[in-house]
């Protein structure tokens, strides 16, 4: 199967679709740019000419990084899940719909083709192909997870080792290594200044799935 | 407290690298983009205001030459202290070639539009952290197709058990930076392109003494 991301130009996309051998499925992402539109009707009919299924996903903001790479991250994932043999072209789109989908493609290991833009030819892109987050232990992607999902709330190093059930020892431990891989980070409570607070970074979230 | 060092790619116009030089920080800055951007009325203001910037040239429809090239920046510039890559302006290959390097090198990464937002990337976390002894011994050695029966006497008198040199093969083909092939009867293996870009990365991280 292959993904892609798509702008103005459908000649961005069309040499990966023709490249791919035994292309079982498209999907590709493009803005609400009526430009981008005309590219999205020229691939659909191209792909039905070669009669390959085609699914063209209009993204609500493509200038908002994280939203469109958490959306391509939950399609990649699902199809992943259903043991597709992925490839996905970044070429096209927004130069963040690229970021986006190359964002993707590293986290969940993917094989990325550009295609350039005057001399039309593939390019593959050195990734490899393994899950980034595998990086983090179990335990740090727990309580990464436990963060994330609680956003809102405010949790001390002792609150998050009681909510986790680990001594605080051991949560000063996976915090410490966590705050030096810049995933999160201590910052005085608003309520009380004499608190840190733990609170993880930002598209941290893309690095769980 | 040393601020560090922001690699921040360029295009033609400054719009994209303002919001970065004034919202994340740095003591050294140092400016990625083709000649043509450093020919513009856009440098020629970044450089009044802050004369001490560096300017790194690369050819910003190279892919392989941008990646290059940024690496070796964050490689020289991190022995000076902590380095941050700015994937904002330039042309959407500069920007995937920033975005992969900082994987690659482990550095932070940020695209501010004109909102600074931090890319999920492990920091002091080398995309290729996880590759056993084995795996860079034939990832190093390993030129050109190879078979089997050569490769593993190769690798044991390197000290590696045959069973450790099998799964090291399976792992380096699983990660996309090789392949198996059957070549006059012999099962064989051979680098794929990939691995030309990623092969100065796959280095023994330190251990423990």
């Amino acid at each position: 199967m292959l993904f892609g991301t798509l702008g103005w130009r459908p000649q961005s996309l069309l040499p990966s679709i023709r490249s791919t051998s035994h292309l079982d499925r498209v999907a590709f992402y493009h803005s609400d740019h009526a430009k981008s539109r005309d590219a999205r009707a020229k691939v659909v009919e191209f792909c039905r000419g070669l009669g390959v299924p085609c699914t063209a996903v209009e993204v609500s903001d493509a200038y908002d990084l994280l939203q469109v790479a958490g959306q391509i991250r939950a399609d990649v994932r699902k199809e992943k899940s259903a043991g597709m043999d992925l490839r996905f072209n970044i070429a096209g789109g927004t130069r963040l719909m690229s970021s986006a989908a190359l964002l993707v493609c590293i986290l969940e290991g993917i094989p990325a083709t550009y295609v350039h833009d005057e001399t039309y030819r593939e390019l593959a892109l050195p990734l490899l192909r393994m899950t980034y987050g595998e990086g983090l232990t179990r335990k740090q992607r727990e309580v990464l997870a436990f963060l994330v999902k609680n956003r809102e709330k405010s949790f001390s190093e002792t609150a998050l080792a009681r909510a986790l059930g680990v001594h605080k020892a051991t949560m000063n431990h996976h915090l410490r290594k966590l705050e030096s891989m810049g995933t999160i980070e201590r910052q005085a409570d608003p309520a009380d200044g004499r608190r840190l607070v733990i609170v993880p970074a930002s598209g941290i979230e893309l690095l769980l799935g | 407290m040393d601020a560090g060092a922001l690699i921040a790619t360029i295009g033609f116009d400054d719009k994209h690298v303002l919001p970065s030089l004034r919202q994340l920080p740095y003591d050294r800055l140092l400016l990625v983009g083709g000649r043509d951007s450093f020919r513009s009325p856009a440098f020629r203001r970044l450089r009044s205001f802050e004369p001490s910037l560096q300017s790194v040239r690369v050819n910003p429809f190279d892919f392989g030459n941008c990646l290059r090239a940024i690496e070796n920046v964050v490689e020289r510039e991190r022995e000076k202290g902590p380095v941050r890559i700015s994937a904002t302006g330039g042309t959407k290959i500069l920007t995937t070639a920033a975005i992969l390097a900082a994987f690659h090198e482990g550095v932070e990464a940020w695209y501010c539009d004109p909102d600074p937002i931090r890319l999920p990337i492990l920091r002091g976390v080398r995309i290729t952290a996880d590759f056993s002894p084995a795996e860079v011994f034939i990832a190093q050695r390993l030129r050109r197709s190879t078979p089997l029966t050569n490769l593993i006497p190769l690798m044991m008198s390197g000290g590696f058990a045959r069973r450790t040199i099998l799964t090291a093969v399976r792992s380096l083909v699983t990660k996309g930076l090789f392949e198996s092939a059957i070549e006059s009867g012999r099962a064989t293996v051979r680098p794929t392109p990939r691995l030309g870009l990623v092969r100065p990365h796959i280095r023994l991280e330190p251990g423990k003494a």
